[in-house]
């Protein structure tokens, strides 16, 4: 059986092994790879020494809320609609509102929450809560830092969450 | 007039061919299509639509302009669009009309999330508002009345709430103020809106101007869970809705029953709830060291309870109120089965036999609450439903706004319904028994005035008698002319005409069909006949009887004779005492078991109409607080008489063993409105009482109907009050008594209606007054014999010379220490001491009396 030229098919090949050529693609390439390798060797290291040293987040990261008060008459924004929790896919966020007595005001409105409580634990981090809010009440802050020893401290009560960030994270003493 | 059929007529909307009833309003009929057609103003319950808010405006076809689908009635062939772009520029000019004023401040208002203006504006409305003017401003949020608050800035106008004070509660209490764009929703001089039904205004308002006090930002809707159940503070038996947040009650609200309550809910059933968290609640069983309570555990209280029982064995006496089917069935097996004793009563005071209470459940005689919205005449006898049983004043009122019906009312104290009642009639306190022989005596005779002649011109006639005619030495009497009464009108014969009896505590009907009566065994079998409520407290005293349960009832506020009971409860050797909340009685209980709530309650009850509802619990039961079915089958146990009851369901199943006409009720039967026996199955199984009844009783039911006066000779307090000369030597008048809506632990114990507790209060005809030279306002004592109560005048001009009337059951000054049912005569007198138990905040409230409208 013979066969026809049209069944032919050229595979293309690699070039053959040996001689300069060779020895160039065997070690050419690892050179190159080399050169990145050596010219960071002389740089200053990029470790950064948390949690003494913090990476910057971006101004978008979805950290630990936050609950604002207005600036001038330092009432809370919040007024208890619980509109957060109705957007929360974690169901960890619980509103008790109460009527606010207008002689000693907590918030602007009619109402204010009288309990505010997200159970960091469950929060996902998604940033619904402060999408939902009418009142830009409630915001994403910075802080990452929520680890804790016990489930029940992460949930964080209206002042907790009024008040700054805690520095919680242990730091290295001087010369430790 | 009998509820018509209407035709079934074919109409397209939208393209679809629907079929609806002829007559129907298009939104109605429109549903049947899966269309919905917004509307905020239309609602059915409130009676005609008025077309008030434009909201429902569609384009009928050979109707050149738009018309409101709530008030345009279907007709055949009709062909309605609900989508074109006429119709979608006039729903968005109208929602863009009425956000003008809206102040849109969804977040702070409770009815965010439940709103039908934030619902509409969503589905219906342009997504944007041309208005840049100053929006229109009230002062808010501001009391309508202690319980709501009303917020004009928000109110959209619609009418809802002023229709209903004014169509359906009747006390055109709420007006729109102002015209144009200053219209408002207030009362006459900015009083405060005070009425027994105000809470449903605040359902029916279609966005958040109108809020209850109560629930003022407890909860939002998704915080929420809704649990369905039945309100069993009265024999109304209305359907209800708890709100739970943390498994607590925030919020009652009506489910709509159009058989039993018609969506409606007063204000006890709306507000009542309250009572289930105060301070007062037994929330574990008690028991009494040296006349101090003491947290006892369950095991030991029922072992001590039992030990207590068993060692007076025979000898112990049962009385049951507030209590389910299944409980009032496990007491009387407590008392019959496991203690040998007949002695068993959960009425207040002596009425019916056997044999009568038998007569009037024959369902043939018996008319279904819906009667009353087609009959053609009402009677209500002996009863005022604004004080008994709210819902019926609400359903009567409707019968005769709407339907024409002839309204009739016969009592001896001005009825609240009294204004839209074609014929009324007064008889003295105690003599109901021989108005019923002349009323019985004049249907017979054929007589074509007054009462006897409205009722003999009736095609269809209910008649809504309380169960109190039946209470003293003439209410056997009383009860014989009723039927009497029935028969001559043939009521037997008649759909949709009959009887309903208003009985005085919630589930009486249920209770004495279990078995809860002295004379009658479950299904009202016959028994050993034991004592009833006045004898148990006779034997008591006289030491035949050495201990006693009590279940859910409190003698010492709700019973004739107070003092008798209070000598009674202290000579008692052992009482054993399920109460929800620490009262008078309790005090002398030597073991006190915690009851459940309505809203903690798993329990069938059984509605004066004969129909089953079932209670289901929603909230959780506060502190140590078991289930009472299974506090009653544990101390049966304990006491040597295993009911084999193990669980709620079984423990039904039981009632529907031992009551015939119960046979075959199932949960899923009663489902979520309720089924009346009379309708199922076994109520064939009926008649076997009814013929045992009449075997052994002809007399009862065929007393000699004759004119008044002649088979009662001379009781004392007899004559009647008009035959007296005024000013005579006798300066006594006659006293009878009333249960109002508010004297009870409901009020008392829910701060929301704290305002309305009624302060004693001394009704008296202006003719009287004079004569007595008292005058509104003043402090008397009034004395039957040795006993004396302080009340308030308040003058009636309603009222006939010579009667006079206090409320029972109040805190102070309870009229229950005069031997009700049997009318004392009483003198009235300055008191000796300045008394100041009268605060200001209560006096406020004595001088405005449930009746909403006078």
């Amino acid at each position: 059986m013979s066969i026809s030229p049209e069944e032919i098919k050229v595979v293309p090949r690699g070039p053959e092994p040996g001689g300069a050529g060779g020895a160039y693609r065997a070690f050419g390439e690892t050179l190159r790879g080399l050169r990145t390798t050596m010219g960071r060797m002389f740089e200053k290291p990029v470790t950064i020494q948390y949690p003494e040293e913090k990476t910057p987040v971006y101004p978008r990261f979805r950290g630990r809320h936050k609950l604002h008060r207005f600036e001038d008459s330092h009432l809370e924004k919040c007024v208890g609609c619980s509109l957060c929790a109705a957007a929360c896919p974690a169901d960890c966020i619980r509103v008790v509102a109460a009527e606010n007595d207008p002689e000693d005001r907590v918030s602007a409105g009619e109402r204010y929450a009288a309990v505010y409580e997200i159970n960091l634990a469950r929060c996902i981090f998604c940033g619904y809560c402060e999408i939902a809010c009418p009142f830009d009440a409630i915001t994403m802050g910075h802080d990452y830092e929520m680890a804790d020893y016990n489930r029940s401290d992460l949930i964080f009560t209206k002042e907790m969450l009024l008040a700054e960030p805690v520095e919680r994270t242990p730091l290295r003493r001087e010369g430790e | 007039m009998a509820r018509k059929v209407p035709n079934r007529i074919t109409l397209t909307v939208d393209g679809r061919e629907i079929e609806a009833d002829e007559g129907a309003m298009l939104v109605d009929a429109a549903k049947h299509g899966d269309i919905e057609i917004p509307v905020f103003c239309y609602e059915p319950k409130l009676g005609q639509p008025v077309g008030a808010c434009r909201m429902c405006l569609v384009e009928v076809e050979g109707i050149p302009k738009l018309q409101t689908a709530c008030s345009t009635p279907v007709r055949d062939g009709m062909v309605v669009h609900t989508r074109t772009e006429q119709v979608k520029e006039a729903q968005n000019a109208v929602v863009e009309f009425l956000l003008v004023n809206h102040p849109l401040d969804c977040p702070v208002c409770d009815k965010g999330g439940e709103c039908p203006l934030q619902d509409i504006t969503m589905g219906w409305g342009a997504d944007r508002n041309r208005m840049v003017d100053e929006k229109r401003h009230f002062e808010k949020p501001v009391p309508l009345s202690p319980l709501i608050a009303i917020d004009r800035e928000r109110c959209i106008l619609c009418y809802r709430c002023v229709r209903f004070s004014q169509e359906v509660s009747e006390d055109s209490q709420l007006q729109l103020l102002e015209r144009g764009d200053r219209s408002y929703v207030g009362t006459f001089d900015d009083r405060p809106y005070i009425a027994p039904f105000q809470g449903n205004i605040t359902e029916l308002c279609p966005v958040g101007a109108l809020t209850n006090y109560t629930y003022r930002f407890q909860a939002r809707p998704w915080d929420i869970e809704q649990g369905g159940s039945v309100c069993t503070l009265c024999p109304s038996q209305c359907n209800v809705s708890f709100t739970i947040r943390d498994e607590q009650v925030k919020r009652v609200i009506a489910r709509d029953n159009p058989e039993v309550d018609d969506g409606w809910l007063c204000d006890k059933g709306r507000y009542g709830f309250q009572a289930m968290y105060s301070l007062d609640r037994v929330i574990n069983p008690l028991r009494y060291e040296e006349g101090r309570p003491v947290p006892t555990g369950w095991s030991e209280a029922i072992d001590l309870a039992a030990a207590g029982l068993a060692e007076s064995a025979g000898k112990t006496a049962a009385l049951v109120g507030d209590a389910s089917n299944e409980e009032g069935f496990l007491v009387q097996s407590i008392v019959r089965d496991g203690l040998g004793s007949a002695d068993i009563d959960c009425r207040q005071a002596p009425a019916a036999s056997r044999e009568t209470v038998i007569a009037f459940s024959d369902p043939a005689i018996s008319a279904r609450t819906v009667d009353i919205d087609t009959a053609d005449v009402v009677l209500v006898l002996g009863t005022d439903p604004i004080h008994s049983s709210p819902a019926y004043d609400l359903r009567i009122r409707k019968a005769v706004r709407r339907n024409g019906t002839a309204l009739a009312v016969a009592t001896d104290r001005p009825s609240a319904l009294d204004g839209g009642a074609t014929e009324v009639e007064r008889y003295a306190p105690g003599q109901v028994a021989s108005f019923l022989r002349d009323l019985a005596a004049g249907v017979a005779s054929g007589s074509d005035s007054g009462i006897a002649g409205l009722l003999l011109g009736a095609e269809e006639a209910v008649i809504v008698w309380g169960e109190r005619i039946g209470r003293g030495e003439s209410g056997g009497e009383a009860l014989a002319a009723l039927l009497e009464l029935s028969r001559a009108l043939g009521l037997a014969g008649k759909a949709e005409s009959g009887l309903i009896e208003i009985p005085d505590v919630a589930n009486a009907r249920g209770l004495r069909e279990v078995g809860c009566l002295p004379d009658a065994g479950p299904g009202l079998s016959r028994t050993n006949v034991g004592r009833d409520v006045e004898q148990i407290r006779a034997g008591l005293e006289s030491g035949e009887i050495t201990s006693l349960i009590l279940f859910g009832v409190d003698p010492l506020r709700d019973f004739p004779d107070t003092d008798g009971w209070r000598r009674a409860l202290e000579v008692a050797g052992h009482v054993v005492c399920f109460s929800m909340n620490a009262t008078a009685t309790t005090e002398y209980a030597d073991i006190v078991f915690p009851l459940e709530s309505h809203a903690e309650k798993d329990g069938t009850v059984t509605h004066p109409e004969g129909r089953l509802q079932r209670v289901r619990p929603s909230a959780k039961r506060p502190g140590d607080i078991r289930a009472g079915w299974m506090a009653l089958a544990e101390l049966s146990a304990a006491i040597g008489h295993e009911t084999g009851i193990h669980s709620a369901p079984e423990a039904f199943e039981a009632v529907t063993i031992a009551v015939p006409f119960y046979g075959g009720l199932t949960d899923v039967k009663i489902a979520g409105r309720g089924i009346r026996w009379q309708d199922n199955e076994a109520a064939s199984l009926f008649a076997e009482n009814l013929a045992s009844a009449s075997a052994s009783n002809g007399a009862a039911a065929s007393v000699s109907v004759g004119p008044a006066g002649e088979s009662s000779p001379g009781t004392p307090g007899d004559s009647r009050p008009g035959d007296e000369s005024p000013g005579g030597p006798d300066q006594k008048l006659t006293l009878g008594t009333y249960r109002d809506l508010w004297a009870d632990t409901t009020t008392d114990l829910s701060p929301a209606l704290n305002y309305l507790m009624p302060a004693q209060r001394l009704e008296i005809s202006v003719a009287d007054a004079r004569r007595l030279g008292l005058s509104r306002g003043d402090d008397v004592s009034v004395t039957a014999g040795e006993t004396s109560v302080n009340a308030r005048v308040a003058l009636r001009s309603a009222l006939p010379e010579g009667t006079c009337f206090l409320i029972e059951g109040t805190i102070e000054g309870n009229a229950n220490v005069f031997s009700n049912g049997r009318p004392a005569r009483v003198e009235i007198g300055k008191p000796e001491v300045k008394l100041d138990l009268v605060a200001a905040g209560t006096a406020a409230a004595g001088e405005q009396p449930a009746d909403g409208n006078q």
